[in-house]
């Protein structure tokens, strides 16, 4: 089989923890042609071409590169996002897309009035558990659906200080952990009508500092089906796993419970994950998306959706009532 | 204060705790081994099923509740919700201690009108809130108040059934729906593990398709700063009993399913021998009864005059929050407690 000619792809920062896993997966691709920019220093995110600005990986090519994967700290995805369109590049962009409703809007516009693919890099889309709930939900298993109850727990990102700090990431974990699965629930649901949401600062208190830590989230659909979200930093230090994603929904058709991370082989203290690469399929995902030209989901407005639900909640946080999406 | 010397055993020479149970349908039945266990000499008056009831726990029935009260030491109130408060107050004013089963009340106020009557009575009123005498949930809360998982911070709660079988739990008006009766055991757990509640919100939805399907979801604001998931579901036919918890503090978490490993699993083949009765295969449990913890735990209360796990205003105050929930279901808001 020939191998296509090489996509050129920038990795812009690596700020986000995830940068490393991502550079790793493009750079053991044959049809791509990465370079790494590291513009903080972080170091730790290995690569043939590395380099210091992201003004050299802009330049890496003559033509520039076809696409970008943007993992910097949350704030700064705009103006790398709002820069690739300029330029006519495609963009998976880390999620939360944005750090503001009016920043998604903006960057969602400007991808599809330059014809650039904007997708939104929610990995947990492509998992076997989710596609198994989603295909139960539309093929009647479980009925009607009237409720569904979600945890994305996770510890507080080690190494990485910008994700408790509110300027940088938004907020903390209903900015980090409320999209992955607001986002499935929108490719069950559609939009929710309100939101509601309570958070606190008890958890990692002395590391996090005005970033809230613990938070939970309630959606209500039209209709009345209720869902909500636990997005606390809640995994405890000393866990052998990072966190996980769980999703239940019950219906008149009986209850499902979906766990993304569950496949693994433990031991006491052991956690060896052996499921689905899912940034691999994510990766997968949008290269294909940039070969042929059109996004596929997730899309760039589906970051805007859930940025737009993460709005909403800190809204009701700051006044202590549920907010009707409509009137962000 | 007790007007009798109770004693758990029933060879003993003092008299027998003399109890009587109001209303003999089905949490009556979960209530009445542990005071036999006790040694409680048993009467029952109920609109039905009494001679049922008699006949299988060694009861004496009485046609009349006048007749019940003049002959108990204490009263145990296993009727439906609507019916606690005139039976309460009717027990209270004959002097006697009184066991009752939870919801005390559907609104606050009456509930706090009980636990008053029972100050000024200078008697006992216990809520039967069973769900702190489940081994679980008390090793969490010693865990918790032993501080070995930190400051708690965000709480989650659990609990799923069939639709329940007696009619009147399905008319909100009689039993308050799926908040009041089946979700007020975790609201009691928050309030108990994390302690009072400032604000609460809460959504139900009940299936179009079947009014029998109901799932609510409440969250409880802490005074503590803590917050708390509570989720409800009244499942379709079939649907097992199943109850968990998972609790973050800042120092670790704590989590339970009772659909979790047991300690005892058939496999497929012995399962089904068990099912045909092909197989003789003995049910067994593998906790005590949390029933008959609470009833003896109520029997030493009383016996002692001690505190008891539970007590009126512990029962009072998870009617309050409940009732707020019902308030946030009706306005949409978050209400202020």
């Amino acid at each position: 089989m020939l191998t296509p000619t090489p996509l050129r792809v920038a990795l812009m920062s690596c700020a986000h923890t995830h940068a490393a896993g991502y550079a790793a997966l493009l750079e053991a691709r044959a049809d791509v042609d990465l370079v790494v920019a590291d513009p903080d220093g972080f170091g730790n995110v290995s690569a043939r071409s590395l380099v210091g600005s992201y003004e050299e990986a802009w330049d890496r090519w003559a033509d520039g590169p076809e696409a970008i994967v943007v993992t910097s700290a949350n704030a700064h995805h705009r103006d790398l996002v709002l820069e690739a369109a300029r330029r006519g590049v495609h963009v998976l962009c880390e999620k939360p897309l944005a750090t503001t409703v009016a920043d998604a809007e903006e960057m969602v516009a400007a991808c599809r009035d330059a014809g650039v693919v904007l997708m939104t890099a929610f990995p947990v889309h492509f998992s076997p558990a989710v596609a198994a709930l989603r295909t139960a939900a539309a093929d009647g298993t479980l009925g009607e659906v009237i409720g569904l109850t979600g945890t994305n727990n996770g510890k507080l990102p080690a190494g990485r200080d910008w994700f408790s700090d509110p300027e940088l990431a938004g907020g903390g974990a209903l900015v980090d952990h409320t999209v992955h699965l607001a986002q499935i629930l929108d490719s069950l649901l559609g939009e929710p009508e309100t939101v509601h949401a309570v958070t606190n600062r008890i958890l990692w208190k002395d590391r996090a500092g005005d970033a809230e830590t613990g938070g939970l989230v309630t959606l209500t659909y039209p209709g009345g089906l209720v869902a909500t979200i636990d997005c606390s930093w809640s995994q405890p230090a000393d866990a052998p796993t990072w966190g996980g994603l769980t999703l239940q929904a019950v219906g008149t058709g009986g209850q499902l419970q979906i766990d993304a991370f569950a496949p693994h082989v433990g031991g006491p203290g052991r956690w060896l994950p052996y499921g689905t690469d899912l940034d691999a399929a994510l990766l997968e995902a949008f290269l294909g998306a940039v070969r042929a030209g059109e996004a596929v989901e997730p899309t760039g407005e589906v970051g805007l959706r859930t940025t737009r639900v993460v709005a909403a909640a800190q809204e009701s946080v700051r006044t202590g009532q549920p907010v009707p999406l409509a009137s962000l | 204060m007790p007007q009798f010397s109770a004693d758990p055993a029933p060879d003993q020479h003092s008299s027998p705790l003399r109890v009587g149970i109001v209303g003999t349908g089905g949490i009556s039945r979960a209530h009445a081994p542990g005071w036999v266990e006790a040694g409680a000499e048993l009467h029952c008056h109920s609109v039905a099923g009494a001679e049922e009831f008699a006949a299988q726990f060694g009861a004496r029935v009485h046609a009349d509740l006048g007749s019940l009260l003049a002959a108990v030491d204490v009263v145990d109130v296993c009727t439906p919700t609507p019916e606690h408060g005139a039976i309460v107050h009717a027990a209270l004013d004959a002097g006697l201690d009184v066991v009752c089963e939870k919801p005390l009340a559907l609104t606050a106020e009456e509930a706090d009108d009980l636990v008053a009557h029972a100050e000024r009575a200078g008697r006992r009123l216990l809520p039967a809130h069973v769900v702190r005498y489940f081994p679980q949930y008390a090793a969490a809360k010693r865990a918790i108040d032993a501080g070995e998982i930190g400051e708690i911070a965000v709480l989650r709660f659990e609990r799923t059934g069939s639709f329940p079988r007696q009619p009147w739990f399905g008319d909100e008006s009689l039993s308050g729906g799926i908040v009041m009766d089946q979700m007020i055991h975790d609201i009691d757990q928050a309030l108990w593990m994390a302690g009072p509640a400032v604000a609460v919100h809460a959504r139900q939805h009940t299936a179009a398709a079947t009014d029998e399907v109901r799932t609510a979801h409440v969250v409880l604001t802490h005074a503590s700063g803590a917050i708390s998931h509570c989720r409800g579901l009244w499942g379709a036919p079939g649907t097992a009993f199943r109850y968990t918890f998972d609790l973050a503090g800042s120092g670790g978490c704590l989590r339970y399913d009772s659909a979790g490993d047991s300690g005892i699993t058939f496999d497929a083949v012995a399962a089904a021998r068990q099912a045909s009765g092909d197989g003789f295969l003995p049910e067994v449990t593998t906790f005590p009864s949390p029933y008959a913890e609470e009833i003896l735990d109520f029997v030493a209360a009383l016996s002692s005059g001690g505190a008891a796990r539970v007590d009126g205003a512990d029962g009072a105050e998870a009617v309050r929050v409940a009732g707020a929930a019902l308030q946030s279901l009706r306005t949409g808001r978050s209400i202020a407690c």
